[in-house]
């Protein structure tokens, strides 16, 4: 079993244009194990990609207060990609598209860079666990000899993300609006994706902003982030009553003083 | 100064007679002498920002000379028969190898010299008449000490659909400058791709005055590809130049990866009415290595339309200078010229610049440009690098996307993953010292 702890966790941007900081992340609480399905919602501009991104190690974050703790050790001095070969995954809300680099050798690079390099992955075990993923997500084998991401449609970039966490089998997944703009096909394609890891060595943290992704992906734990925190802890019914009751009613409810974006 | 003169009185001399004991027409023995009255007047090519005066492109004292070379040398090209493909190691020409229904539709590839009596009419109509006297020191050396090279012509309406191969390897297990002119001819309506590596075996310094000129017929269309892989101790010299008529399209990628001291100036004259150019070229540079590129194109036709990308990456102490010209003649009107230029800083210590320069004499034309100067993209080392992949590799495979212009519009799997691999070992071997 894994465990993923984040313990009173303030984050910073610097605006290099104003040269100003500003404190996004006010004091994240969370922890998670493998094997849990874990969901944060909360209004636009809240924090929540800033949470994922710190986790991941994004350098234009920083860390002024708190931790992050990967299997009780702490991570946040750790390079990207040692973090990536612990145990780490991010479905990125923007995927980054990489010219001259097909997906299909960028998913062997990624898989060999988790292996001894005694032990890299033959070309007959990659093709075969590719095809079992690509068959799995609905993707056409063409995917895999374009360019990464170049020039693939939002929804492609989506499946994308899937198929690589597929691949490389992290121990957590943080999986950020991984259901924005894709169709309701796409949408139980890429939840069976997910579905498809749920299990004792595998938990995912889900950021959506729809309940209706939690229907085919069944959280344990739904958290509410707002104001650079998280305000509330619930199951599966907290994004059910979020649904029907909007942030709104949730701030007054716990008495928060924090702005929501259609508010000014 | 008198000494001077005499001097090169007995250059013309020696030339002279190394041409004739060549059995060379006279007119091409009469153009030598008169490049050799240029190399007295004439300087280097201007290039802007890149100063290389000092450097050994003109070896004048070394004699023009016709020696054969080693055909083994040539042992690392893929030979295949069904494949179009010339080799020349040295000046020996040392396969060519056409397909029957090609010559049958009158295409020729062969030895330049061969061809200057097989061929003599064709090759006296369009040999140096792109590439001229008068020019600058360097074009008046080159024609001056000519010394290998080949000749292709594709006749009218000929389509050739597999990619015209060559392979030039300079000699330099002895000393000897390689003197190489590639005459390209693409008649009207023909359309081909002609993809060129060049590259050095031995050790020896040496210069190299590679060249090639090309006429675009109208309606052609012309895909150039090159890996040029000359060897460290290779100080070279290479001159592009294409007429390209009404109608016509010049596609350039250029994929230099010397390992020495080059100088890089490339012509796309737009002659002919609605004609195009795509002049691409990527570089990378390392150690102590100076390059200098001009890519220039001309729009003289109406609605003729230019691009220019050039991409490059520095390693270590190196520099790497582009200039991308867009020089726009009066009287093109509809004409359009897009360049970008672009340079990545590996290192703190190289020198590199984007410099592009448009010239524009009239006024109903669209120019554009973009240039810089700038690191690995941070986003792109991110997302490869949250997927576990080690930085020095995130930066490779970030680099060969920067440079991906070229190496995917190389037409063979072949040569397109030798230009990867070439470039993975340049990358590799620079970033250790990091
Ligand atoms: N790199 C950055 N530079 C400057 N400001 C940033 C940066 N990243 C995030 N921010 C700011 O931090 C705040 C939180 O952004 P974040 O992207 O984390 O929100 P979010 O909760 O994911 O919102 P959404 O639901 O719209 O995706 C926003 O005000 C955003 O503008
Ligand atoms: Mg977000």
């Amino acid at each position: 079993m894994a465990t993923l702890e984040i313990k009173d966790l303030h984050v910073e941007v610097e605006d290099e244009e104003k040269q100003t900081k500003r404190e996004i992340l006010t004091g994240v609480n969370l922890s998670m194990k493998t094997g849990e399905i874990h969901a944060i919602m909360g209004p636009n501009g809240t924090g929540k990609s800033t949470l994922s991104q710190t986790i991941m190690g994004q350098p234009a974050y920083h860390v002024t207060k708190g931790d992050i703790l990967l299997n009780g050790e702490s991570i946040i001095k750790m390079p990207v990609d040692e973090r990536a070969r612990k145990g780490l995954f991010l479905g990125m809300q923007y995927p980054a598209e990489i010219q001259g680099v097909t997906n299909a050798e960028f998913l062997r690079a990624a898989m060999n860079a988790r292996r001894p390099q005694d032990n890299q992955i033959s070309v007959m075990a990659f093709l075969k666990e590719l095809d079992k993923n690509l068959e799995l997500l609905d993707m056409s084998q063409e995917m895999t000899e374009r360019y990464l991401n170049e020039g693939f449609s939002g929804g492609e970039k989506k499946r994308n993300e899937i198929l690589q966490l597929l691949m490389i089998k992290p121990s957590f997944a943080l999986l950020d609006e991984i259901d924005s703009g894709l169709d309701i096909d796409a949408l139980k394609v890429v939840s069976k994706g997910v579905n498809s890891l749920r299990g004792d060595d595998f938990g995912s943290l889900i950021i959506t902003h729809y309940q209706r992704l939690l229907n085919y992906i069944v959280p344990d734990v739904v958290h509410v982030m707002m104001g650079g925190r998280i305000v509330k802890t619930g199951d599966a019914d907290l994004a059910q009553k979020l649904e029907d009751e909007g942030y709104a009613g949730l701030r007054d409810e716990l008495g928060l003083d924090v702005n929501l974006v259609d508010e000014d | 100064m008198t000494e001077a003169v005499q001097n090169y009185e007995t250059l013309k001399t020696d030339v002279a007679s190394a041409a004739k004991a060549h059995n060379e027409p006279q007119w091409l023995v009469d153009h030598r002498v008169a490049a050799i009255d240029d190399l007295v007047d004439l300087g280097f090519p201007n290039m802007q920002r890149f100063q290389y005066s000092d450097w050994t492109l003109t070896p004048t004292d070394e004699p023009l000379e016709f020696k054969d070379s080693d055909k083994s040398l040539a042992d690392s090209v893929p030979f295949a028969d069904d494949r179009i493909q010339f080799v020349q190691a040295g000046q020996t020409t040392v396969a060519v190898n056409l397909p029957d229904d090609l010559k049958q539709q009158g295409v020729i590839l062969t030895d330049l010299f061969t061809a200057l009596h097989d061929h003599a009419e064709l090759v006296e109509k369009y040999l140096f008449r792109e590439i001229k006297l008068g020019e600058d020191r360097l074009t008046s050396y080159h024609a001056a000490y000519l010394n290998s090279g080949l000749f292709l012509y594709v006749p009218k309406g000929v389509v050739i659909d597999k990619p015209i191969e060559a392979y030039l390897i300079q000699d330099s297990t002895r000393k000897q400058p390689m003197v190489s002119h590639v005459l390209i001819v693409a008649d009207n309506d023909s359309k081909f791709s002609y993809i060129q590596h060049m590259a050095t075996v031995g050790d020896v310094a040496n210069a190299a005055s590679a060249a090639v000129e090309m006429v675009a017929k109208p309606n052609s269309e012309v895909h150039f590809s090159s890996l040029d892989e000359l060897g460290e101790n290779t100080t070279s010299y290479l001159k592009r130049r294409a007429n390209i008529g009404d109608n016509a399209t010049v596609d350039w990628a250029i994929g230099l990866m010397n390992d020495g001291k080059t100088v890089g100036d490339f012509d796309s004259e737009l002659i002919g009415k609605s004609s195009k150019a795509d002049s691409k070229v990527i570089a990378v540079t390392s150690g102590e290595q100076r390059e200098g590129i001009n890519n220039r194109v001309t729009n003289h036709g109406k609605r003729s339309t230019g691009f220019i990308l050039q991409r490059g990456v520095l390693l270590k102490k190196s520099e790497l200078v582009f200039n991308g010209i867009g020089d726009i003649i009066h009287g093109a009107s509809g004409a359009n010229a897009e360049q970008e230029n672009r340079v990545l800083m590996m290192s703190n210590e190289a020198h590199g610049d984007a410099n592009p320069i448009l010239l524009i004499d009239e006024n109903d034309v669209l120019a554009g440009h973009a240039a810089s100067v700038g690191q690995v993209d941070q986003e792109q080392m991110y997302y490869l690098m949250s997927r576990g992949i080690a930085r020095p590799t995130a930066q490779r495979m970030v680099i060969r996307g920067f440079l991906s212009a070229v190496i995917g519009a190389v037409p063979l799997p072949e040569v397109r993953q030798q230009m990867i691999d070439i470039l993975e070992r340049k990358l590799e071997d620079g970033q250790q010292l990091e």
